[in-house]
């Protein structure tokens, strides 16, 4: 089976058709599976996070997955210096300016290891050289805060997908972590014992209170203090879960859609705005006392 | 003698970056093991860079599943917090407050650890 990738960009028309790949393979065995990139004119080098995961899947399925190398040059480049075409036999090339962070596969047990990830490739100071440090640790937790969240949302088996990529000249990092799990509507319709659309789910889990935790651990924060920081980093968030589609824009308006085929698991994709000039250091000073 | 234990984050987890539920857990049954004595407790956080929800969330938040909030208040002082990372905790405790307010979870939670401790 063959797919012509068009233009993917991390917007609802990019993820849709990463969608309707994961539906068309869903059930195939000992075939042979086949990306075409020669028409792909632009490829948001993030998007590689759900899309391995996609073939991943496929693989683990026991087809044959193949990424033919006619593509146009400077995409082939791009998923060459982040690994992500090393996976398909295309060898990885050398990344000279630094703005990929490689595409990597994890086991949710591998936070530790995820975490030395991000501090090599993330927080290279040559790369992103006018954030201030206050900005960088909010970057980087709120990756770790993802991260945590597919580890213990998902109950994947099948790894946790990461890519980014800095867009220099668009003052931009961006930023994709997928999984292969139980998704977010799932795991609501279980809480809340009761069906939800998928969009909704996510709608519900956005909302400050809302967990799905049931355990002697508490939980339920870490999308909500994301939303917050990027909205007022000025950035964009999506999360794409099942069929559902949600989008915070750079400027504040959230946008819920339905996809027309689910994606097998959860992506969250983040765009940081590295000319962020906040100074993201607390007006009022917190004590020992007004915490506990 | 009624000093505080001093009890290093860094040390128990063994690395910079708090990001991970099994290291929160280890700085949580270390805290755990002292407030069953009712015992004292400086926990600092020097050398720490980096915090997740989900750390605090097992290493302090759990703590108000088995513990009441006064002791937790009388008992634990927090030290070499950045501020920022204070207001993700105090974040994080109010939620735990909140989470345990159910009395049907907290009820759940305590039959719970009792049959653990008889079956240990």
């Amino acid at each position: 089976m063959k797919f012509r990738l068009g233009s993917i960009e991390s917007n609802y028309d990019g993820f849709s058709q990463l969608a309707d790949i994961a539906e068309a393979t869903k059930e195939l065995f000992w075939d042979d599976i086949e990306i075409d990139m020669m028409h792909t004119s632009w490829f948001d080098a993030n998007m590689c996070a759900p899309l391995g995961a996609i073939l991943y899947k496929a693989s683990r399925d026991l087809n044959t997955v193949k990424i033919s190398d006619k593509m146009p040059s400077r995409i082939k480049d791009i998923l060459s210096k982040n690994r992500f075409l090393s996976n398909y036999g295309i060898p990885a090339i050398y990344d000279t300016y630094g703005t990929t962070v490689e595409y990597k596969r994890f086991e949710p047990k591998d936070e530790r290891y995820f975490a030395d990830y991000i501090e090599k490739k993330l927080v290279r100071k040559d790369i992103m050289p006018e954030m201030s440090e206050a900005l960088l640790k909010k970057f980087r937790e709120s990756i770790f805060e993802i991260f945590n969240n597919a580890v213990i949302h998902s109950k994947t088996e099948m790894g946790i997908f990461s890519c980014g990529q800095y867009y220099p000249n668009q003052n931009r990092f961006d930023f994709c972590i997928a999984d292969l799990g139980v998704g977010i509507r799932q795991n609501v319709i279980k809480y809340l014992k009761k069906e939800i659309s998928a969009d909704e789910a996510i709608l519900w889990a956005l909302k400050i209170g809302n967990t799905t935790k049931t355990g002697k651990v508490p939980g339920g924060i870490g999308l909500k203090l994301l939303r917050e920081f990027i909205s007022k980093n000025k950035g964009r968030i999506q999360i794409v879960s099942d069929k559902g589609y949600w989008e915070l824009a750079k400027d504040g308006t959230e946008l819920i859609k339905t996809l027309q085929f689910p994606f097998p698991g959860t992506a969250v994709n983040i765009e940081f705005n590295t000319s962020d000039t906040h100074s993201y250091f607390l007006a009022s000073e917190i004590r020992n006392e007004d915490i506990f | 003698m009624n000093e505080p234990i001093s009890l290093r984050v860094y040390e128990i987890v063994g690395n910079e970056f708090c990001v991970a539920s099994d290291d929160g857990q280890k700085v949580f049954d270390q805290i755990a093991k002292a407030l069953r004595e009712d015992k004292k407790i400086k926990l600092s956080f020097a050398n720490i860079e980096s915090l997740t929800s989900a750390f605090l969330n097992t290493a302090i938040g759990q703590l108000y599943g088995s513990f009441q909030n006064d002791q937790i208040k009388n008992n634990l002082e927090i030290s070499d917090m950045e501020q920022d990372d204070m207001m993700l905790l105090k974040r994080v405790v109010d939620t735990a407050k909140e989470y345990f307010k159910d009395p049907d979870r907290f009820e759940k939670l305590n039959k719970e650890a009792m049959e653990d401790s008889d079956v240990s």
